[in-house]
This record gives structure tokens, sequence and C-alpha cells, in this order.
């Protein structure tokens, strides 16, 4: 083995950083680690040189239309190359890293840069930056200063009182106050006690939690610890659902080191404090993300809701006093403690203070995980981290909430995003879903997919919840095929509000707000559905019909060919003509056709 | 006591005990608030969302089954807003739901056919949609129609608290339905087949199997009487037509789960019109038993017993009334002249453990100790004592079991003390009185060289703090539980037929041969009354059976007296827990049976005496006994040890052979084997 050691690489410090989220090993994250690790072992460097030059594992960072990512950073210097293949890493390793130039044409584009820098990082600070499987890189970056502050120098009345005063509302959906929660809590007095992670995400979609639980497990199980301080509570359960199996294994990891680390079992630092958290894995139900519904389910019941007779913070597992917060609520409490509830506040609104994390999807150009400021406003997410409308389309809706949020029309996009905002335009905050749409977009259509979903997770308890949302989503499958009925738009409308009022739990209470919303604001899209039996975005099949614009087809015969029901007629080189009646409205010619001249109407 | 809770429902006043829902806080002044889901008896869930009321000072309407009275509460029932909403209920379930009232069997009792009518809902105005399901009839007891169910849960709920926990919820959305585990037939999934789950029912998801075409709901003369097939003594309403019974329900009232009777109670009248049963008295002539008058049968029956005198002897089941019994220990002792006449309560306990049995109330209890029994719902031995027990534990009764062997219930017991029952209870007493309690000298010295173990410690501290201990004990132990229940608590004797206690209180207890020295000892004359555990005919020169099927025994009878089912004539028992209780006359007697007091009285008539018929103060004044308990040493009384499923399953012989429960008997059978 020869060793030729550039003069560059010798004299540097080199810090590798590889995406290894869900997302990150999906885009082949353990393929260009090793392949980074062999490359530089066979570079033929000397044996110092391995170890001087840290290759990480590092949770999402967000920008995940990019993945796979990589940061090279040679003494401070970083370079992001984005997606990143095993057969890359050779000349990456050779240009870069031996070399010390950058191979330009593979970094990150002003568009990363963008993304990033309108952000605000409190959740995700550490996401994509330190190894999630290391307590001491955690604690590199200040982790558990924040426990040991909470632990040793703080009552639980003071703790309390900083999470009060730092507006910090809850992240799963509903926007309780934390610290509101958590003093009643600690007044209820009770020998046992338990504190809940909500870390079930059930929303089709949304990876908000799980790429803080795989990214930066450490800061969820602070938040607990403290928690669990500020409510006398020595027992915890972390819920995941059972489809993270990478959350489940970060956690694991974590709770490890944190008992062989003194921050979980008896005695934590020496301050006579005791915490015990388990993880549990959940079956994955929608349902089993509401509170009542996830505590039946650790008790080994089927998970459904139960009436809130006794708030959750009197009786709640097991009829035991219980806090139970989100993921991303955990995870903002050891900065809130670290860096002052006015620093906290002061990120968001007067009523909501901090940071939200969102999933940004749909037809913007930059999709990702983002984190913003509560009050930005629609515009500044979708048009500046979100650099505008894929493709050129326009702008026609945002979808937020999740599956039981609302649609957003354009005259909305200025308002602050909060909670407050958000209700008052007919959607909800819930766990940060955001669904760009442009005008490709059938509002019918959106609503009818997002109502199929909550009506196929409904728990099936409650009477307007599992018989109403059936019949409303059979209204919308009518309508979306064409057999739509005068009167079909005040009946849903009357479904929607019923549903809402008498539901048991939240699915119920919201399921209908996509619907709700819609027809608000695109009623007119409804309307034609019925009156025209016309979708004005092209999207229903029922409703559409393909035909052949004679100007623009020079009989190529491409569309005849991919036709899978043989309904094109024409003979070569003249313009060919569409039989309605044998078209089964696949689209498949629309595809197929080069020079526009298939129109979908 | 609870303290009360002053509110206004609809402009009433009502003072309702704390921690009472609102629906049964409206039911009290006459209020009555819509409800599919809520089971007076169960907790409420919150499913149904129809009890939806609106109370001053709260935004939203709230549901009346899960809220709980508070002072000054102002409640309003009938709001425009709560009827909308509670007729769009009624609107989405009629969407899912047959309509095929014309011809249903639930008809006229059926929950949301009632509402329909009263929010004039003819249909639904949405569209209608069939899911399909299939009819699960793998039963001869409970038929499964999925289609009517509403979901609204009271069985999964009723079975579950009761300890059987075979129905549950399955799939979401739409497709949500209640099933078994894996969907397997019901016997596979360990249903007892109470039919539990058929009175809890509100539509017609959960029907008898064999309801159909048996008559409509008011078409059914209906009876509260008793159930005497086993220790309980369970009520029961007998529902019949045309002179025959069409079904059985639980004697609580509709829409309460308090009460609980098993497959036996539910099922097992089919027997009443069995091939075996018997229409006239039979006499033996030329080895043969043949069908003869009454006047006949008694003339001969008195003339033996005449003859026979003090060497006659009567025995007994004890699962006849307590005037049957008055009537017969009148016969036998001031008629007959003998000493001779004893029950099948001398097989399993002595009559002074069950007189001195105190009177008690399992559903206030809260801390339940079991002494040497065993009760099960799934060999249907007390069973509904199981039932009653699972059920209390699941409200937060706790349970200790003290006995030597295994036991099923155990599964729920906080404590389960095994070994030697004496030596466990003597350690219980001592720990007691280390406590501070008082107890009387002789006991406590007594106590001496007791051992104290751990779980003892526990279990006599559970008993310090419950605020009502009740001790259930085999009669063979109840003078040795008696002994705690001196230092606290009350203390039961429980036997296994229905009227044991009312035959120890009646005073049917031999004063000269036992029931066992009788069948051996060769009387001139011996007089089985009801189905005696008896196969074979014991040595006697001549032998009277009065029941009401012929039995093995009866065809080696010379006589055979038949005899009326409880179903056909009215009487009292006192059941287990010390509880007066009035059967009353569902049918008229099939062919010319009659009651057994009725045939007493015959009897002495011909024989020159008048005993008059038993009236019910008769019976008060003799269950008047005060019950003085006593310390007593530590001793188990022997020779009281039969198997409790062998004397059920004998007593209850013909019940089981001429029903539907005989499908059940080789089921299980084919199971287990
Ligand atoms: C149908 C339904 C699903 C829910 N799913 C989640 C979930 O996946 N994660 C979550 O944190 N909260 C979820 N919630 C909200 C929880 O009920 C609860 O309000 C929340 O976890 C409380 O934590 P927070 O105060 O920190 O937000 C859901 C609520 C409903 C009604
Ligand atoms: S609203 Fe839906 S999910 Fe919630 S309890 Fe009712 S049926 Fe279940
Ligand atoms: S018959 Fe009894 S045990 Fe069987 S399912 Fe019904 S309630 Fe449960
Ligand atoms: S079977 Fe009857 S009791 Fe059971 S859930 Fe259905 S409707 Fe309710
Ligand atoms: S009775 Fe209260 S919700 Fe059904």
């Amino acid at each position: 083995m020869t060793t030729i050691a550039t003069e560059f690489a010798m004299n540097k410090d080199i810090l590798i950083k590889v995406c290894t989220g869900t997302g990150g090993i999906a885009s082949g994250g353990e393929a260009v680690l090793s392949s980074l690790k062999n490359a530089i072992s066979s570079a033929g460097i000397e044996s110092t040189f391995y170890e001087r030059c840290s290759i990480h594992k590092v949770g999402c960072r967000g920008f995940c239309s990019r993945d796979l990512l990589v940061d090279i950073i040679i003494n401070g210097e970083k370079t992001t190359y984005k997606n990143v293949k095993p057969e890359m890493v050779p000349r990456i390793v050779d240009e870069h890293i031996i070399k010390g130039i950058p191979v330009k044409e593979w970094a990150v584009g002003e568009e990363y840069y963008t993304f990033h820098n309108k952000q605000t990082k409190v959740v995700l600070a550490h996401c994509g930056e330190i190894d999630p499987e290391d307590i001491h890189a955690y604690r590199a970056v200040g982790g558990y200063e924040a426990v040991g502050k909470a632990l040793t120098s703080m009552s639980p009345e003071e703790i309390i009182d900083v999470v009060k005063k730092s507006q910090l509302r809850g992240r799963g959906g509903a926007g309780f106050p934390t610290g509101f929660k958590w003093e009643l809590g600690l007044r209820i007095k009770s020998d046992i006690k338990y504190v809940i992670c909500n870390g079930d995400e059930g929303d089709p979609g949304a990876f908000m939690d799980r790429s803080v639980m795989e990214g930066d497990p450490h800061s969820v199980i602070e938040g607990m610890i403290i928690c669990a301080k500020a409510t006398d509570s020595h027992q915890g359960y972390v819920y995941v659902r059972a489809e993270y199996p990478l959350a489940v294994k970060r956690l694991q990891i974590a709770i490890e080191q944190c008992y062989k680390e003194g921050y979980l079992g008896k005695n934590i630092l020496g301050t006579g404090f005791d915490f015990d958290l388990k993880i549990f894995q959940g079956a994955g139900a929608f349902v089993c993300g509401e509170a009542t519904a996830l505590m039946r389910s650790i008790e080994g019941k089927r998970g459904m809701p139960t009436p809130k007779l006794w708030r959750s913070a009197e009786k709640g597992l097991w009829d035991r006093p219980t806090v139970l917060n989100n993921v991303e609520t955990f995870a903002n409490i050891s900065r809130i403690i670290l860096n002052g509830a006015d620093w906290y506040s002061n990120l968001g609104t007067e009523r909501s203070g901090g940071t939200k994390v969102f999933s940004l999807t749909g037809k913007v150009k930059n999709t990702g995980l983002i984190e913003v400021p509560l009050g930005i406003s629609l515009r500044e997410i979708i048009y500046g981290i979100g650099g505008g409308i894929e493709g050129g389309g326009t702008f026609k809706a945002v979808q937020t909430g999740g599956p039981s949020g609302g649609c957003i029309p354009s005259e909305f996009l200025d308002i602050g995003v909060d909670y407050e905002s958000l209700a008052q335009v007919g959607s909800i905050m819930g766990s940060g879903g955001m669904v760009v749409l442009d005008e490709t977009s059938c509002m019918v259509n959106t609503a009818k997919f997002f109502l199929e979903f909550t009506q196929a997770e409904s728990c099936g308890k409650c009477t307007p919840c599992r018989i109403g949302t059936k019949r409303m989503l059979e209204i919308l499958e009518r309508i979306t095929a064409g057999k739509g009925e005068e009167g079909d738009i005040e009946l849903l409308e009357d479904l929607g509000q019923y549903i809402k009022a008498t539901s048991l739990c939240g699915l119920g209470m919201t399921a209908p707000n996509p619907v709700l919303s819609t027809i608000k604001y695109f009623r007119n899209e409804y309307e034609a559905h019925i009156n025209e039996k016309k979708c004005p975005a092209a999207v229903c099949r029922d409703l559409i019909t393909y035909s052949i614009l004679e100007e623009n087809c020079n009989g190529c015969g491409a569309c005849k060919r991919a036709c899978p029901a043989d309904a094109i007629r024409g003979v070569r080189k003249t313009p060919h003509r569409i039989d309605p009646d044998v078209c089964v409205k696949c689209g498949t010619c629309f595809d197929a056709c080069k020079f526009h001249a298939i129109m979908k109407i | 006591m609870e303290k009360v809770v002053k509110l206004q429902i609809d402009g009433k006043e009502v003072k309702a005990p704390a921690g009472m829902n609102l629906i049964d806080a409206a039911e009290l002044v006459g209020i009555h608030i819509p409800h599919l889901c809520y089971h007076k008896g169960l907790k409420g869930v919150g499913a149904c969302r129809l009890c939806l009321v609106e109370i001053e000072g709260m935004k939203s309407p709230v549901i009346g089954c899960n809220t709980k009275v508070r002072e000054g509460m102002v409640v309003h029932t009938k709001t425009d807003k709560v009827q909308e909403i509670r007729k769009f209920v009624i609107d989405l379930i009629l969407s899912i739901h047959p309509l095929d009232c014309m011809t249903c069997t639930k008809a006229g009792m059926c929950n949301l056919q009632q509402y329909a009518y009263e929010f004039e809902l003819k249909e639904t105005s949405f569209t209608r949609k069939k899911m399909g399901y299939p009819v699960d009839e793998t039963n001869p007891f409970i038929r499964r129609e999925p289609e009517y169910c509403i979901l609204c849960g009271r069985c999964v709920r009723l079975c579950e608290e009761q300890g059987t926990k075979v129905l549950e919820f399955m799939g979401r959305g739409i497709e949500s339905m209640v099933g078994t585990a894996y969907n397997k037939p019901l016997l596979e999934s360990g249903c007892t087949f109470c039919g539990s789950c058929i009175d809890a029912c509100p539509v017609n998801a959960l029907p008898e199997a064999d309801r159909w075409r048996k008559g409509r709901e008011w078409e059914y003369e209906k009876v509260k009487s008793v159930c005497l097939l086993c220790g309980n003594g369970c009520g029961i309403i007998v529902s019949s037509k045309d002179g025959r019974i069409q079904k059985i329900n639980t004697g609580e009232e509709i829409g309460s789960a308090k009460k609980y009777i098993c497959a036996y109670g539910r099922f097992g009248y089919d027997y009443i019109e069995s091939e075996t049963r018997l229409k006239t008295p039979l006499k033996r002539t030329d080895g043969e038993l043949k069908e003869t008058t009454w006047k006949d049968a008694l003339s001969i029956v008195a003339d033996k017993l005449k003859k026979a005198g003090r060497g006659a002897g009567f025995i007994s089941v004890a699962g006849i009334m307590n005037e049957d019994a008055l009537t017969l220990k009148k016969l036998a002792k001031n008629v007959v002249k003998t000493k001779n006449f004893d029950t099948t309560i001398s097989l399993y306990a002595d009559g002074d453990s069950l007189k001195n049995s105190q009177t008690a109330i399992i559903s206030t209890s809260d801390l339940i100790v079991l002494v040497g029994l065993n009760p099960s719902q799934w060999e249907r031995i007390l069973p509904a004592l199981d039932a009653s027990i699972r059920k209390r534990v699941n409200r937060g009764a706790k349970l200790i079991v003290i006995n030597s062997s295994d036991i099923k219930i155990e599964e729920v017991a906080i404590i389960n003390l095994k070994g030697n029952e004496i030596s466990n209870l003597k350690g219980i007493a001592k720990a007691l009185i280390g406590k501070g309690l008082k107890a009387d000298r002789k006991l406590e010295s007594s106590l001496k060289d007791v051992a104290i173990t751990e779980e003892i410690e526990k279990a006599a501290k559970l008993i310090i703090e419950a605020s009502e201990p009740l001790i259930f004990s085999s009669p063979s132990l109840f003078e040795a539980s008696a002994n705690i229940a001196l230092i606290k608590g009350k203390v039961i004797a429980v036997g296994f037929e229905s009227n044991a206690r009312g035959i120890a209180l009646m005073g049917l207890t031999t004063d000269g041969k036992t029931y066992k020295e009788m069948l051996n000892d060769g009387l001139k004359v011996l007089y089985a009354v009801g189905e005696v555990p008896l196969n074979k005919r014991p040595n006697t020169d001549f032998l009277i059976v009065q029941n009401s099927h012929l039995t093995e025994l009866a065809q080696q009878a010379d006589i055979v007296l038949p005899s009326a089912t409880f179903f056909e004539y009215a009487g009292t028992i006192v059941d287990y827990l010390g509880r007066l209780k009035h059967l009353h006359r569902a049918i008229e007697p099939v062919g010319e049976s009659k009651s057994h007091g009725d045939i007493f009285i015959a009897i002495s008539k011909i024989m020159g005496a008048t005993i008059k018929k038993s009236t019910e103060e008769e019976v008060k004044k003799a269950s008047q006994v005060k019950t003085k308990l006593a310390s007593k040493p530590f001793v188990r009384k022997e020779g009281l040890d039969i198997s409790p499923n062998e004397l059920i399953e004998s007593i209850n012989r013909s019940v089981i052979h001429g029903s539907r429960l005989l499908w059940l008997k080789e089921a299980v059978g084919a199971t287990a084997a």
C-alpha cells in the first residue's frame, strides 16, 4: 500500500455528515455511508487520517426532495452535496477531500440556502447536525444542561412558570397551552402519575415527529424528564407507531444511554429524583393518536376514544393522573429552560410562542420539513421557503392540518399562521401538514380524498362519525362521478355541521373540515360538477372527455398505439379521432402525444 | 350515606345522589333522556350521541350518560338544538338499518323503533345501504344478526364486565362490527350462553335463536318469578303466550344490566314439555308402571304411609318452595308421625350454617372474601355469584380467595391464599386482632400458635380498610369463617340449591334419620320429593317418587306422583343472600300435575288430618330466626364435600336432557375431548 497523503488532507479537520433518517435511508444513505468509509480508507491516506476524518450519521434536515444530502465540512467550510449516489462517492473523496476542490456541479444550489435560511430552527436545530445515536454529540451541543438546571435549581412551580410564560402550546394539534396542562398535572396528587409522549403521528404524509425522534431523540427524552419533574411524576411512556422502526431503535438507544449516564432511573444526577421511561409500540391506527384512545391502547384495550369525563390530568392512563404531550412539544422544552421564556415567546405571536414544524408538500418547488416562527404568513412559507409553485402553475389553495384540516384559498395567503387565524378561515393547525394545490387540483376530489381517509380511520364508536362520514363520502363519490343532484351541497353542509357538533372525539369533530372549507371557498367547482357535469380542473375521470385537436395532430399514431382500449381511429398522417363510446378515460394518449393534440376537458 | 345533590332538569327540582349521571337523575323525576348506548348499571361511554343535553353555562351540548350531577346544575333535555341532533342521529342509524319492523322479532321492545316513532322518522333522509353481513346460526341459543347492530357496545361491555369477555369490536369506520376473537363461533370463544347480551341489545342484533314466530312482544303475558335450578335463585321474567313459555329474560327491568341469569335459567324451560314429563300418576302393576288416577294413587300412598308410621321416611331436594317445605314437614311430623324427613342440603351443609348466615347485598360490598367455594359461570356452579363478584371487581371492589385448590375466579382476586383454609382463616383472625380489632377472649387465646404470612397480613389489612367486607363461605367452613365476621364483616354460607336457606329456615331438617341414612336403612316406605340425585332404587320396601319428570329413579318406583314445575305455581324461596323471593305462576300445570304442597295436603286429607295451605305469613315467621354468631372452634365440618358439578347436573338431569342445554353439554364435552 502506498502512502500518498496530499499536503492538503494531512492537516485538516474533516467532518462528513450523511443523512440517515428514514428518507435518507430510502435514498441509499447506508450504501453511501459505507462507500464513503471504503473510499476513504482505501484512498491510501495514512492511518491517522481516517481517525481525524469523522463520518457521522445524522437525522433528516428537511430538504427531502434533494435527498440524499451529504455535508463535507473541511476546517469549518461546508459544502452540501445533493442527490448523492454511491457511484458519486469516489469522485467526491478524490477531488474534494483529498485534493480540496469541491465538486461544484453536484453541490446544492441557491434554493437549498433559501430553503434553510428563511427558517428558524429550534426543534430541528440539531436534526441533521448531530449523531442521534450518540449521547455525547447531544451533550456537546448543550444537551441535558436543561435537565441539570431544572432538577438542581428549579422547583416544579418555577419550571411550570417558565413554560407558561413561554406561550408554548401543544404541537399535537389542539394547541392547548402546555404550561397549564402541567400545572393541572402537578396540582392533582397521586402516588402514581404518568407522563406520555405522543409519537403516533398518524396523518398520512406527515413526518415531523418521526424526524425529531430519529434525528434528535434525546431532546424528546430531556423534555419528558423536565415534565416529570414539573408534575411530580416518576413513570413515562413514549408511544411510537410500530411503522417507525428507526425512531423506535434510536429512542431505544437513547434511553439506554440515559440509564447508563444517570439521566433516567433512580436518583437522577444525584438529585433524588426518579423517572423511568419505556417505549410503547402502537398498532398504528390514526385514531390511536387521540389522547384517550392512545391511553386505552397502552392499557391493552382497543384504541377507542373515551369521553373526557375527567380530564386526563386527573384520570388518564389506568385512571391515574397523566400528562400527555406531543413529540415536538417535548422537544421544545430544554431550549425554553436554557434560553428563557421570553426568548421563546418572542419568536412567535402574542398568543402562540415559538416555532412550529410543518411538512411542506404538493405543488411547491421546495418540498420538505420546515420550521418557522408562528405568525409567519402563508405567502412567506409558500413563495419564500417553498420557492413558489412548481412548474409555473398558479396557486389555488393550501390545505393545512392533515386529513382533517381545511383548504385555504389565495385571498388568505397573507394571514399569519397560528392556531386562531387558521381556525378563523375554517382550517386547523393540526400536526403541521401543508399541501399546496394549484389549478390542476380539483377541490371536490381533494375533499373526497381526505374524507376517504378519515372515514376509513374512524374507530366506529360513535354514530355521527361512523355513519355520517360514510354518507358524506357517498355524496362526494356521486358528485365526482357525475351523478350529483341539486341539494347535494346543502346536504353535505348539513351533515358536516352535525357531525362536527356531535362526534365524540377530535377525529369526527374535524373530519368534515376539508369538505366544508372547499364548499365555502370553491362552491363554484361543486356546482360545475353537479349542474354542468364538468370538472374544471379536469381531474374527475367520469367528467372528462378526451378528444383530438385536428390542427395539432399530424397523424403519427403514437396515441393509437398507446391506447389500451382501442378507442382511437385514424389513418397514418391524417388527423386521428377518439371514439367517446369506447374511451375508458385512462389518459394514456394524453401522455403519449408529443404535439399537444390531445385535449382533456 | 351518599351525598345528595340538588339540580334542576327541565324546570323540575331534582335531588340525586352524588355521582349519578344525568340520564338516571332525570328518570327520578320522570324525564326520559333518549339513549341507545347507555345501559343502566353499566358505565356510560358516549357512543350513540343521542343523550346530548344542554346545561346552562356550557357552550355545547354534553352527553347525559357520562355527565354527573352537580349542585345547582340547570339542565335542559328537550331544546330544539338537542332534539334536532337526536333526530339526525336516528336518521343516520336508519340509513344503515334493515327497516323491516313489520316482521322483526324485536318490534315492540326495540329502542330504535321507539325513537324513530318519537322523532317521526318513517324512513331515513339519506341513501340507505346494506352491509350484507351473514347471520350466525351456529348454536341453538343466540342468533347473531350483525346487519341490525347499531354498535352501541352494550353487549360487549356487559359480557366483559361479567368476566366472560367473548364479544369485541372489530374493524374500522363503517365496517366496524361486534364479533368474537378471530371471528370464531360463540361456542369456541368461551361463551357460556348466558344470554346476557340478548337482554342488553336494544335492537334485533342478538335475539334468542328460536325467537322467530314465537310471538310478538305485545302478545306475551309477562310474569316475574325466580329460577330454581341452582343455588343462586335468580330473578327472571317469564314471557308466555297461548299457555306456553316463549322466552325467559333476566328479572331486572329491561334496560338494566344489574342482573344475571345463566343458560339454565334462560333456556332450560324447554324441559317443561319434554318427552319424560309426567302427566298422570303411575303405579306399578305386574312389575310395570302404568297410568292411574290421582284418587287411586293417593289412597295407596296414604295407606302405605299410615301403616309405616315411624318407619316411613321423606327425602327431598332443596329446590322446592318454602310453602312446599312447610307442608311436607307437617305431613311427616304431624300426620305420618315420623321423625325422618331430610333434604339434599345435608349432603353439603348443616342446617345451622345456612340458618345463621347473614343478609347482605353484593352490589355495595367493597371487599369480598371467598372461602372454599368455586363459583363458575363456565361450569354453571353458582354462576350468578361468579358474575356478580366479577362485576363488583370491575367496579373497584377487591376479592380475596381462600381455597386449597386452584379455581378460575382466582384470576380476578387481589390475594389468593392457598393451602389449608382453616390455617389461613386462623391467620387472618390473628392478624386482625394484632392490628387492634376486638375479638372475644376465647377466640384470641385459641390463636396463640398460629403463623401469619405476609399474604395473610395483606389480607387482614384489606379487611380493615374495607367498609363492607362480605365473606362467602362453603357451609363446611362457615363456623371458621364466622369467626372472622365476628371481628369484622358479614358472612354467608352458600348452598348449591336454590332454596337451601329457605329449607333450613323452614326447619325441614331431620329429627331422626338423615338423608343418607334413609337411603340405606331399609325403611318401610321411602318418599322422594323432586329430582333427588339418585339413579338406583334405595333399599326400601315401598318407593314413592314425586317429580315432574320420569327419572331413572322414578322408573324403579312403586308409585310415581306427577308434580308441577316451578313455572306452574306460586310460592316463595329464601335465596343465598337471605332475600325472600316470590315465584308466580307463569303457565298452568302440564297434564294432571300438581304442586308438591297440594299433593301433601291431599294425602293428609285421605289420612284424616287437615293441613292448611301454608301462607306467606307462616313463611315469614319461620324465617325470623335471630342470627346469633358466636365464636366457635376453627374446624372444618366433615362429610359435606360432595362434587357440586355432579350434584347440579344430577338434580337438573331432566332439565338438561329435556332441553337445548343438552346441545351445550354435548358440544362442550366434544370440545373437551
Ligand atoms: C384523531 C386524532 C388523531 C390525533 N393524532 C395525534 C398524533 O398523531 N400525535 C399527536 O401528538 N397528537 C395527536 N392528536 C392530538 C392528541 O389527542 C392530543 O391532543 C395531543 O397529543 C396533546 O399533546 P399536545 O398538547 O402537546 O399537543 C390527535 C387527535 C385526534 C382527535
Ligand atoms: S368521532 Fe370517530 S374516531 Fe372519534 S370516537 Fe367517534 S367514531 Fe371514533
Ligand atoms: S351469551 Fe353471555 S357469555 Fe356469551 S357472548 Fe353473550 S353475554 Fe357473553
Ligand atoms: S349487538 Fe346489539 S347490544 Fe351489541 S353492539 Fe350491536 S346493537 Fe349493541
Ligand atoms: S346514551 Fe349517551 S351517548 Fe349513547
